[in-house]
């Protein structure tokens, strides 16, 4: 179905692309291609789809063929009736105004009568549940929903190849489980599949699936620090307090009269299903949300540094260099070795860092917080998006260490096993915290999944990756 | 109200689907709204006239409170100019220039509140625009619906990371210049991976093949031929008006 022979391909502006890269994928089969965060698995997943080298001014050398046809010399209009392309970002892909007309676009391309047209569309929307929302704007559904659209509005093409880029990375785990399972499905009944993903435990054990790791060599750069060079300590260590905390936005209630306290020197992990209000009470604790009800910090207004969901919106320099030290007064520049270090982007030093991988971009974000040293720490919002494991691991020490200086970390995450690394895990639900606890006793919890509406994982037994201890 | 990736879901104009020209056809609304237009260039008295009978018009669209949301949006704008014509030029030039663009932001109103962007897109089609133009222009107004809540969401990413601060005064300017930088790069960055994330996409769907065969086609009513007969001879009388 496949077959890519001597493939290099490097971005304009000098930026890193991939290969030289020889290897082939049978017609039916499903492989899963692994790598460390900025290997190149997305600009791979371009060159099968036809996107590289027809939409982008790169150098590429080598043949990728498809379908027998080669890339190149194929209209892309042609390619993506053998080849379907999931993007990594469901939301960025939407193009209709409404569940229908979404799956109906593609649909229309393919040149097919209005009864065919309308037979797949009601195919689609059955075989992913989306039938109940036709009328629904892809822009108001969850990260899992549109994920799913974004599936079907691809499946419903019926091409016998489908690549997908990343499509666990932003959904729970019941809706990364039933997306996995979806796709098995598509591979049993005849498609190539070619999944791009960090989160390998959903696709793991399924039958016949190939692994296929594009930078086997490639390792972290190196250990983090054993105790990260932080800021000078200021002040006594940072409580947090919040009390009947609620928040309503466009009259729907996300948050409703949460109270907690979270202490100093405890990284908490807040888990939950897509879009039970992870993000928004992270933003209510930053003050970027308008709330009911308290939140302090030593009794005083909190001053934390937050990381977004999407880096993008955090960064403008022209280097990660005058990035990590912007308006940062009297910058510590043993602070900024280390983090250029240990997050693994000295090689980028004078990068831009918007040209960079997602998950290369998000530890860029994480260290101009780190670099401006918030007095009372850091809220992280799914700060293992695009992290390979070395990676999530590394963020894991860091965060142990701005903990370890009496500071306060929060992140939300859908990654349990990121979560099951951290002192607390809170249980967040559509009635407010479920459980809260160690991780030894919420990952045991089962009846508290259920009633968040998920579920553990067989693979969450031993909730710890090899050779790391929490 | 943000999705989980930055992007703001808050729309600058809400469809509003209660409205009977919701159901009209896009084209007997674009030519509504090119007669519209086309006011504009009448003399006060006239241009009086047609805003009373426009306004009539949009309250029984049920639209009048869009578009007042709409030319609410202007008033700083709407303010100034009256303000700079009044004091320079005179109070008849000052009205005719408010009322002017006040009349256009209520047209406007009416479009996009009752067509969506791939209605937009069939008219514009039947129109002979190429359809890779039309669909183009149909994602531009999709786009435009986001630029706001994603200006929002620059601003607090950039305050949560500490980049972002906010002095006031004269001596503060060339903070308030850096301020810019850093608000303005992302919005751009962001605008335009929106704009190149959309043709990906669009691409990976077949965009521009010579087979595409449009599920949905356009047809006029007798409710489309009256309101576009309507908007003709409202035009007509206006521009025959002595």
């Amino acid at each position: 179905m496949v077959r890519i022979n001597e493939l290099t391909y490097a971005y304009p502006q000098h930026r890193k692309g991939i290969g030289p890269l020889t290897c082939s994928i049978e017609a039916g089969e499903m492989l899963h291609v692994t790598g460390s965060s900025g290997c190149g698995k997305s600009t791979l997943a371009r060159c099968i789809a036809g996107l590289i080298p027809h939409l982008y001014r790169g150098e590429m050398d080598g043949e990728v063929f498809v379908g027998g046809r080669p890339t190149a010399g194929t209209p892309l209009w042609e390619l993506a009736e053998t080849a379907g392309f999931v993007f990594q970002n469901p939301a960025s892909q939407m193009l209709g105004t409404s569940v229908e007309e979404e799956i109906q676009m593609g649909l229309e391309n393919l040149g097919l009568e209005r009864e065919e047209i309308r037979g797949r569309l009601e195919q689609a929307l059955d075989r992913f549940g989306l039938a109940g929302l036709r009328r629904r704007r892809p822009q108001t559904l969850s990260g899992g929903e549109q994920q799913k659209l974004a599936l079907a509005a691809i499946t419903a093409r019926r091409p016998p190849l489908l690549v997908l880029d990343e499509p666990l990375s932003m959904l729970d785990v019941a809706a990364a489980t039933e997306l996995a399972d979806s796709l098995s499905e598509l591979a049993r009944t005849g498609s190539t599949v070619v999944v791009f993903e960090h989160r390998a435990d959903y696709l793991t054990g399924m039958p016949g699936l190939r692994v296929m790791p594009l930078d086997s060599t490639k390792q972290r750069e190196s250990a983090p620090a054993p105790r990260p060079p932080m800021h000078a300590e200021s002040g006594e260590p940072a409580t947090l307090e919040a009390s009947g905390l609620g928040v309503t936005i466009g009259g729907n209630r996300i948050i409703d009269g949460l109270s907690f306290t979270i202490a100093p020197g405890e990284v908490t992990a807040i888990v939950g299903r897509n879009g039970c209000g992870k993000t928004t009470l992270i933003r209510a604790l930053a003050g970027l949300q308008a709330f009911e009800g308290s939140v302090t910090v030593n009794g005083g207004r909190p001053d934390f540094g937050q990381v977004f969901q999407n880096a993008d919106l955090q960064l403008f320099n022209a280097t990660v260099r005058t990035e990590l030290l912007y308006r940062v007064k009297n910058p510590d520049m043993r602070i900024y070795a280390w983090l250029m270090k240990t997050l693994g982007l000295g090689r980028y030093e004078n990068t831009p860092p918007l040209i960079l991988s997602e998950g290369e971009k998000k530890r860029v974000a994480l260290a101009t917080v780190l670099m401006r040293g918030p007095a009372h720490g850091i809220l992280l919002d799914e700060p293992s998006l695009g992290q390979d494991s070395a990676h999530k691991a590394m963020l894991m020490d860091i965060c142990r260490g701005v903990a370890a200086r009496g500071k306060i970390v929060v992140m939300t995450t859908h990654e349990l096993h990121l979560a099951a690394m951290a002192d607390r895990v809170v249980l967040l639900g559509s009635e407010g915290i479920i459980a809260d606890g160690p991780p030894d006793r919420i990952f045991h919890d089962t009846a508290s999944w259920e009633r968040a509406g998920l579920f553990l994982p067989a693979w969450m037994s031993h909730p710890l990756p090899e050779g790391v201890t929490a | 109200m943000m999705n989980p990736n930055g992007f703001g879901m808050t729309h600058t104009i809400t469809l509003a689907e209660s409205s009977p020209l919701r159901r009209a056809d896009p084209r007997a609304k674009l030519a509504i709204s090119l007669c519209a237009s086309l006011a504009v260039m009448l003399p006060l008295e006239k241009l009086l006239v047609f805003s009373a009978i426009y306004i009539i018009f949009i309250a029984w669209a049920r639209l009048l409170p869009e578009a007042a949301r709409q030319v609410w949006k202007l008033k700083w704008i709407l303010g100034v100019l009256f303000l700079v014509d009044w004091l320079v030029v005179s109070p008849e030039l000052a009205v005719v220039v408010t009322l002017r663009l006040a009349l256009m932001a209520g047209v406007f109103a009416m479009f996009f509140s009752t067509t969506t962007p791939s209605e937009l897109c069939r008219a514009l089609v039947w129109m002979r625009v190429p359809y890779r133009y039309a669909f183009s222009i149909g994602m531009s107004f999709q786009a435009v619906s986001h630029i706001d809540a994603e200006w929002r969401s620059v601003l607090e990413a950039q305050r949560a990371r500490g980049a972002f601060e906010a002095p006031r005064g004269w001596r503060y300017l060339p903070e308030q210049v850096r301020n810019l930088v850093c608000l303005t790069v992302p919005a751009v960055v962001l605008t335009a991976r929106r704009a190149w994330s959309m043709t990906e996409a669009a691409y990976a769907r077949g965009f521009e093949s010579p087979r595409r065969r449009a599920y949905h086609e356009l047809s006029m009513g007798a409710f489309d031929y009256a309101i576009m007969a309507g908007a003709l001879l409202v035009a007509a009388a206006l521009m025959t008006w002595r």
